[in-house]
Parts: C-alpha cells; structure tokens; sequence
C-alpha cells in the first residue's frame, strides 16, 4: 500500500549503499548471548577481508564480555544461511552486502 | 416599596455554548470550502455531517482560560514550596530522577509537538466542535509543555542530565523513539492523527504512558511533578474524551471509513506500545521505591480496561482488537527486562544514568515475574554485578542494531521463544530493512516509501553526520556532559546525594 499524499510521494531512502561509498553496514549477532542487549551494527569496507573483520571490528566488541574467547567463535551464518568463511575472502566476495545480518556463536 | 428589579435571565448553557462556539463558523462565499479546507479528503475519509460531532464538555473559552489560570496558580504555589524548602533532598534516592530526566528528554518535547499539530487541526477541521475541541487540547499541551519545564527544571540546579532536553530530543539515539513515533503522526493526514494520537495515544495507552510516571512520582517524594500530573488530569480527561468521540464519529458518519480506521488502529497501537517499552523500563528497574510492575499496569490498564472494556463496545461498528495484539500480550513478562538491559549496556552515551539490580530490587522483580526473572534475566544481571564486585562496569562497545521502525534496539525475543532474538526483513527498492517484531514489519510493508526515510542514529552516526566517528565527539554533538551518563554508583548525582544525607546535626552533637 502506498502512503496517502497530496503529492507524488517519492524520496530516497536515508541509508541507501551510496551513502557509504566504498563502506557498508554489517550487522553481527552474537546467539544466545543476552549480555549484549542486541546485535552490533559497524561500518566496514566491502573488500574487508573476513578474517580481519573479525579479528579487528567483531572481537573488540565481543571482548566486552570478560568470558568471550576469539577461539570459540563459529557457527556463522548470513541471515539464515550458513556460512563457511575463509578468511582472506572479503564480505562483498561471501556475498555479505549493505545491512546484511550475520549470526556466531561462542 | 420598591421591588428590585428581576435580573436579566442568563442563558441556559447550552445555548451559551452555542453562541460562543459554533456561531463562529460560516460558510465560505469567495472562497470553495475545498480550498478552505484541502487536507480532510485525501485520506479517503468521508465526513457527511459534521455538526455530528459533539463536544461534551461544553467548554467554551472564557471558562476554559479561569479554569486553567486557577490550577496553574496552585502549581506553582507548590513548585515555589518545593524550590524553597530544598524538597528535592526528601525524594526517596537521586536515582528516582533517572525516570524524570527521561520524562522531560522524551515526553515534554512531545506535549511540544502536539500542541503544533492540534493548533494545526484546529484550523483545517472543518467542523467547529472539533475545530474548538482541538484548540482547547493545543493550549493544554503547549501548557503542559510549559508546566513541565518549570516543574522539572528545578532539579537542574543541583543534579546532572536536566539541561540540554530540548536539542536531546532532537538527536539523542534513545529519543529518536518518542520523536520518530510523533513525526510519523504529524507528517499524516489530519485523520490519521486523530486515531494516533487522540485516540491511541490518549485514550487506548496513555494510562500505561502517563500515570506511572506520575504514581511514581507521587510514591518517590517528587511532589512537584506529582502536582502537575493532577494539574493535567482534567485536561487528560478531556483529551480521552476526545480521542473516543473522534474516532465514534468517523466510525458513525461513513461505513467505508471502517477499514480504514481499523488499519490506522492496527499501525498506531503498535506504534504506541512498542514507545511504552521505554515505560515499562522504567516502571520495573527505574523507581527506588516501585508502584507496580510494567506486567500488573499492563494487565489492568490495557488487557482490562481496554481489551475487556473499550474494544466490546468498538465491536458494533465493526472494529475488532489492534492486529499484533497477542504478541504484546505475550511479551509482558519480557518487556521491561528487555529494555532495561538496552539503557543498562548503552547509559555511558546517555543522559542518565543506570545501575544493576541491587538484592531486594532483584527479589521484588522475582516476586513480580515469577516464570521469567530467575530463570532468564537474573543470571545476566548477576553476571553484572559480579564484574562490578571486581571493579569493573559491562557496557557495549559499539553501537547496536536498530528497527527500522519503531528506532529501539533490535532487542526482542520471539513471542514464543525468549531465549532467540526477533529478526525481521524487508526488502524495498533492492534494499534491506530490518525490523524487530511482526508488528514492526507490517507497518513498514505496509508505507516502506515513508519508513525508508528514517532518521537512524546509529545509520547517522555512521554517515558522518553526528560530530565525528568517536564516542566522546558523539556524545559532545548530543549535549551529554560528563557526569550525566553512565553508572549511578560513582556518579555525581549519587556522591552529592551521599553528601548531603551524611553525618550527624552539627549543633549539639
């Protein structure tokens, strides 16, 4: 259903990929973890490689929790899909893009 | 002897009112009514007959204005009192004010808005009971606005966070929430801010939106704000009003407005409850001394009052309860949990503080919840408290996911599953939006060209356009000040409060 408008209603969306240029949003959520109210949100570059993604933006995060162990981290998926990560693959080559929600257990 | 003279008769009230209210319409000889009043078709609404709706109060503007003027007189006489006598030293803890310090950030800029959009209204409706109806609730909120400033703003003087409201409001990620839930109302049409806000805000939640922080005032030793929650009663009361009889005469006057009220109720009950969660954090884990839990308020106010009560009678025009109805119900035992932890994990970029459940808090909770706490949010907090017996403080390092919608933390478990987070998706002109909850979801599909525009702070904070990628540029962009955000233990607030409530009386001891 469209939004009822005396006018055509047309306007773009606020977070729309281009506004990130080379960058994008990624969203990781750590299962059955309710210490963290939440799933992180983080601006990172498409050609990111995955390692280094969770080397170096998802583990200080992770890190709040005193009991988090780098080690353990598995269990990814994107969205509802599994994922096998290698770690020089970069998100856009896993297919994670713009605002896309992936999931690891500890 | 003479007689004196028998008094000229006054005339019945009815014909007062009359006189004084709908004598002022006319109708339009230079100008067509449609250009007049061009925003009350576009919505597919159908009005036949205007003179339909009835004021019941019969309030006309000079009794309007003595009446006000009286309690706005025995207001202040209490806040003078107050102000005088260092009253803000007998509430039950400084930490009472993390609730108040969220009701002016959150709700007085809201009485704000509102005021604008029922002066709006009492312009562009075309009937002049409801014109009147809507002039007389823009004064009240601009009042109430006004009120809660001078009422609140007392505490500025002597504890953190009570400052810079005005600009919070306008770009704090916490009060994005209330601020996004009255733009979405004020950018529809006239109608559709009728049922939102008269009518679901108002009437259908405003006992779980208002009273408690009032109750809770009047159970901490807030006097003051206590005060202007009954100096608002009648006002509220003619407001509820309001909202019943607008959406009674929508319903009455067309059978093809049924369909489209009933959607509007469905979004808006949604909207509104999902802003209560914030209420229902406060409620359970904001008030030293609580009045009732979020889950006993909701059952009484909402499942009574309204499921039991209202909706019946709604039944004969053909309006059945709010769609989603049944996951609010199945949250109630989560809900403040949920949200608390939100505020808990995030307080260091806002403007008030948080503490984790001390023992008798956390058994209270325990009694108020008995299926969910222990097993479910306890072990987390106790979690908590064991880092702080060390020395330490958990907050989240980064920043969270948001709804798209209704702007809170992507922090909702399944209605049938609390152990598994709610994720919803949408997809609009190729790109993916997230909501927290079925309800979430469907108002979003239902208007995504509206919703794609969200102003996200965590999105904007990204974007650049917050004053900088860092925590301490953000919070400075806010008007966060040191001292406003983060833990209560240590704080500012709680060492001054320690300060004054300490030591023996120096004259005889």
């Amino acid at each position: 259903m469209a939004v009822k408008a005396l006018y055509d209603y047309e306007f773009p969306s606020a977070d729309r990929a281009e506004n990130f240029g080379d960058d994008q949003l990624v969203y990781v959520h750590w299962d059955g973890n309710p210490l963290f109210c939440s799933a992180a949100c983080f601006r990172v570059p498409k050609a990111m490689p995955f390692g280094e993604f969770v080397a170096g933006v998802v583990a200080p995060w992770a890190g709040s929790d005193p009991d988090f162990d780098a080690a353990a981290v598995a269990g990814w998926r994107l969205f509802d899909e599994p994922l096998q990560p290698a770690d020089d693959a970069s998100l856009a080559d896993l297919g994670i893009g713009h605002k896309a929600l992936l999931h690891f257990s500890a | 002897m003479t007689q004196a003279k028998p008094r000229a008769k006054k005339l019945p009230l009815k014909e007062r009112y009359a006189l004084l209210t709908r004598d002022l319409d006319w109708e339009p000889s230079y100008v067509e009514r449609e250009k007049l009043f061009p925003y009350t078709s576009y919505e597919g609404i159908k009005i036949h007959d205007w003179d339909g709706w009835q004021d019941p109060f019969r309030l006309t503007v000079d009794a309007y204005y003595k009446y006000q003027a009286e309690k706005d007189k025995r207001l202040y006489a209490v806040l003078d009192g107050f102000a005088q006598s260092q009253g803000h030293l007998g509430l039950a803890d400084a930490s009472y004010l993390n609730a108040i310090k969220l009701f002016i950030q959150g709700v007085t800029p809201l009485e704000y808005a509102a005021h604008r959009h029922f002066a709006y209204l009492a312009r562009y409706l075309e009937g002049p009971a409801p014109r009147f109806a809507a002039l007389c609730q823009s004064i009240d909120e601009l009042r109430h606005c006004q009120t809660q400033i001078h009422t609140i703003s007392n505490y500025n003087k002597y504890y953190g966070g009570f400052h810079s409201w005005s600009k919070m409001h306008d770009r704090v990620w916490y009060l994005s929430v209330p601020k996004s839930l009255f733009d979405d109302a004020m950018s529809a049409g006239p109608f559709e801010f009728l049922i939102s806000i008269s009518f679901s805000f108002e009437y259908l939640l405003t006992n779980l939106l208002f009273v408690p922080f009032m109750s809770g005032a009047s159970f901490n030793g807030d006097m003051p704000t206590m005060s202007f929650g009954f100096s608002a009663q009648s006002d509220e009361s003619r407001h509820m009003t309001l909202g019943l009889e607008a959406i009674k005469f929508l319903l009455e006057q067309d059978e093809g407005n049924v369909p489209i009220i009933q959607a509007w109720i469905d979004k808006w009950f949604w909207r509104a409850y999902r802003m209560s969660a914030l209420v229902a954090a406060m409620m359970d884990y904001m008030l030293p001394k609580p009045v009732m839990s979020w889950k006993e308020a909701f059952e009484l106010y909402f499942e009574d009052q309204m499921l039991g009560g209202l909706f019946p009678d709604l039944e004969y025009y053909g309006i059945r309860p709010p769609r989603h109805v049944e996951d609010a119900i199945a949250e109630k035992d989560h809900l403040s949990h949920q949200v608390y932890k939100i505020l808990h994990n995030f307080s260091f970029a806002a403007a008030f503080t948080t503490q984790t459940p001390g023992v008798e808090h956390s058994a209270w909770l325990s009694e108020q919840y008995p299926g969910t706490f222990d097993e479910l949010y306890k072990p987390v907090w106790d979690k908590h408290a064991r880092t702080e017996a060390a020395g330490g403080r958990i907050f989240f390092q980064g920043l969270p996911q948001l709804c798209q919608v209704c702007q809170i933390p992507m922090v909702f478990t399944e209605p049938d599953d609390p152990t598994s987070t709610s994720f919803r998706t949408s997809s609009f002109r190729s790109e993916t939006f997230h909501t927290c909850s079925d309800g979430c979801k469907w108002i979003f599909d239902r208007e995504p060209e509206k919703f794609v525009q969200a102003w996200l702070p965590v999105h904007q904070i990204y974007q650049g356009n917050c004053g900088g990628p860092s925590v301490p540029e953000v919070l400075d962009w806010y008007g966060i000040q040191e001292g406003d955000n983060g833990e209560y233990k240590g704080s500012p607030d709680q060492r001054s409060w320690a300060e004054w409530h300490s030591g023996a009386p120096k004259q005889g001891s």
